[in-house]
């Protein structure tokens, strides 16, 4: 196991009587994406800012390891970290040329100086600004400012890169290239931290997902250990041929009753009423299961053996956003019930 | 994970942030510029339109005219440069980016002696241009008095600034900003100099007062240095005091001494600055 390059210790910030952020306690790993999700308001740009050093937390400590040291409480590391990058919020920049803020950042930085123009010229033809290097940033799309954002939180080469919503404003074939640089960014071995409400963009990219609301970690793991946790979890079943509609009630009965000890017991009505439901558009199954992997082996086995002449499953995935989505609309919902919300 | 952070004491940043300070400034510069130039031009020749009669006197008091102007030049000029030097980071949030790259203590040095570059060369092309001027209608060497002028002007450009950036870290937005200490050093501080003055008459110097200590910009010019500092200017007739038949003395503090003036500019500059760096660190975006 990668060793812990950053951790959150009872982490807490207050505005007033407003607590933001509720003793977080996170670590993160060398190499792991980690995706930070919760609801607008619940703590995540506190969080991330309380990472940069732009806000004071009131209580608890964010440790860093700088290098191959001993971890270090953030506060009392006396100069910038330049060893992390951040995205934070909607940047809004001086209104300079693209290529004036970001050798004026990588300066800052203490990037190697022989290579800033090499460094920017590589980034801004990634992120498809090349005819934008000279024009005043005022001039920019709001998509545009994005991927300037993001250039400038990387534009280092850090170890850690903090993300917070690096998806806003950004157009699908974007958000494509940021997924696609944020997994190779994660090949180099860097340590990537996102947060987001973007369920979808959260999965894709995340080894693991801390689900926070009213400015509290109500989970912190893999979203299959997640949903596990939950015993809650789907399946999507891609069927050969389309079934029967005469032979459907008849069909879906039987399989409730051969699946029915891996089945999700407790399935949410708001989700599903039935655990098994058939959708003709797309020729395919959705199955709510208890959430265990072995009861994924058993279902696929039962779906191949006992089925045979009525389908032919040939395609068999769990959807992780769905997956994401349920468990946290779950995991918000009791804890929301806890604070005593409705 | 390789250290590539500077140490506290580094200074490259603050000078990268003063080069980047200077190219963010250059529009308003080239337009301070160009009014400051114009201004000298039109003193040039308007003065030459005017009959030489009209003329001051002596070069130093040519100088004297001219300065009146230094005054306005250099109070707008530190207003507009200084006043988002802090809150607009916050206003904007543009310092959302900046603060996680720089020290804040650095990041405030470099943008404030970036912009009083900016502010410096504009005094100094003012006195470069009343320079020439007093060389070419006296046809003579210039007064050193013009020298010691121009110092006294920086130093109170720069406490200005302190003043400016001091209101700065406090203040939500660069228009209020503005507004407020434009307010302040037209009017406020020569408001509160007359009322002490009408209370404490010659007993209570105004060195509070920045408009004050500036007024020994052109106090130095003088021949020989103005002594006694306070003056008393009688209006009416005979009799004592206010009403038909009676009179108005109206007092004045000239010019601060110039060693008082020049310490009480310096402890302005420190001061200020050093309260607004303080303001900036506490800060919170």
């Amino acid at each position: 196991m990668s060793e812990v390059v950053m951790k959150f210790e009872n982490l807490t910030k207050k505005y007033g009587n407003f607590t933001a952020v509720n003793e977080i306690n996170l670590e993160v790993r060398r190499g792991e994406i980690i995706g930070l999700v919760g609801p607008n308001g619940a703590g995540k740009t506190t969080t991330i800012k309380m990472m940069a050093k732009i806000l004071r937390p009131n209580s608890g400590r964010i440790l860093i390891r700088t290098n191959h040291s001993e971890l270090e409480d953030l506060q009392k590391v006396s100069s910038t970290i330049t060893q992390i990058g951040f995205l934070i919020d909607i940047p809004s920049f001086y209104n300079m040329t693209a290529y004036q803020l970001l050798r004026y950042f990588a300066n800052l930085q203490n990037y190697p100086k022989d290579q800033i123009d090499e460094r920017i010229n590589e980034l801004i033809t990634l992120f498809k600004l090349t005819e934008w290097k000279h024009e005043k940033v005022k001039t920019f799309s709001k998509g545009m400012v994005q991927k300037l954002g993001m250039i400038q939180a990387i534009i280092h080469d850090p170890e850690i890169v903090i993300l917070d919503e690096p998806q806003t404003g950004l157009d699908p074939l974007a958000r494509v290239e940021i997924r696609r640089y944020i997994r190779k960014l994660q090949s180099q071995g860097k340590t990537i931290f996102i947060a987001s409400h973007m369920l979808y963009e959260i999965s894709e990219v995340c080894d693991k997902i801390a689900l926070i609301n009213y400015g509290s970690i109500i989970g912190f793991d893999t979203v299959e250990n997640l949903a596990l946790v939950l015993k809650t979890s789907e399946i999507n079943c891609v069927l050969l041929n389309p079934l029967n509609p005469s032979e459907l009630e008849t069909l879906l009965n039987r399989l409730s009753e051969k699946l029915n000890s891996y089945l999700d017991q407790n399935l949410d009505p708001l989700i599903s009423k039935i655990p098994i439901k058939y959708y003709p558009e797309q020729q395919g199954l959705k199955i709510f299961y208890d959430g265990r992997n072995e009861s994924k082996g058993e279902i696929l086995k039962i779906l191949i053996k006992d089925f045979e002449s009525d389908f032919t499953v040939i395609s068999f995935t769990q959807p992780k956003t769905s997956q994401l989505e349920r468990v946290y609309a779950e995991m918000v919902k009791e804890n929301n019930s806890n604070n005593g919300d409705v | 994970m390789e250290k590539r952070t500077y140490s506290l004491t580094a200074i490259k940043p603050v000078l990268y942030t003063v080069v980047f300070e200077l190219k963010k400034q250059k529009k308003k510069f080239y337009f301070f510029l160009a009014i400051t130039i114009l201004i000298g031009f039109l003193l040039g020749y308007i003065l030459q339109l005017i009959p030489s009669s009209l003329l001051a006197d002596t070069q130093t008091e040519f100088f004297n005219t001219g300065l009146q102007f230094i005054s306005f030049i250099t109070l707008f000029a530190a207003c507009l440069f200084f006043s988002g030097i802090i809150c607009s980071e916050f206003n904007k949030k543009t310092g959302a980016i900046v603060f996680p790259k720089i020290n804040k203590y650095k990041l405030i040095v470099g943008k404030y002696l970036g912009n009083l570059i900016l502010v410096m060369a504009i005094i100094t092309v003012y006195y470069f241009l009343l320079g020439i001027l007093g060389f070419y209608y006296y046809a003579g060497p210039i007064s050193p008095k013009l020298f010691y002028s121009y110092g006294i002007a920086l130093l109170y450009v720069i406490a200005l600034s302190s003043f400016v950036t001091f209101f700065s870290s406090f203040m939500r937005s660069v228009n209020i900003t503005i507004i407020s200490t434009l307010i302040i050093l037209l009017m406020g501080f020569s408001i509160v100099d007359q009322i002490v003055v009408l209370i404490f008459a010659g007993d209570f110097e105004p060195l509070y007062s920045l408009s004050y200590l500036g007024s020994l910009i052109t106090g130095i010019l003088n021949t020989p240095f103005p002594d006694p500092r306070y003056v008393e200017f009688t209006f009416g007739g005979e009799g004592g005091g206010f009403g038909p038949g009676g009179h108005f003395t109206f007092g004045q503090w000239i010019t601060p001494s110039i060693g008082m003036g020049i310490t009480l500019l310096v402890v302005n500059i420190v001061v200020f600055f050093i309260l607004a760096a303080f303001l900036f660190k506490r800060r919170q975006l």
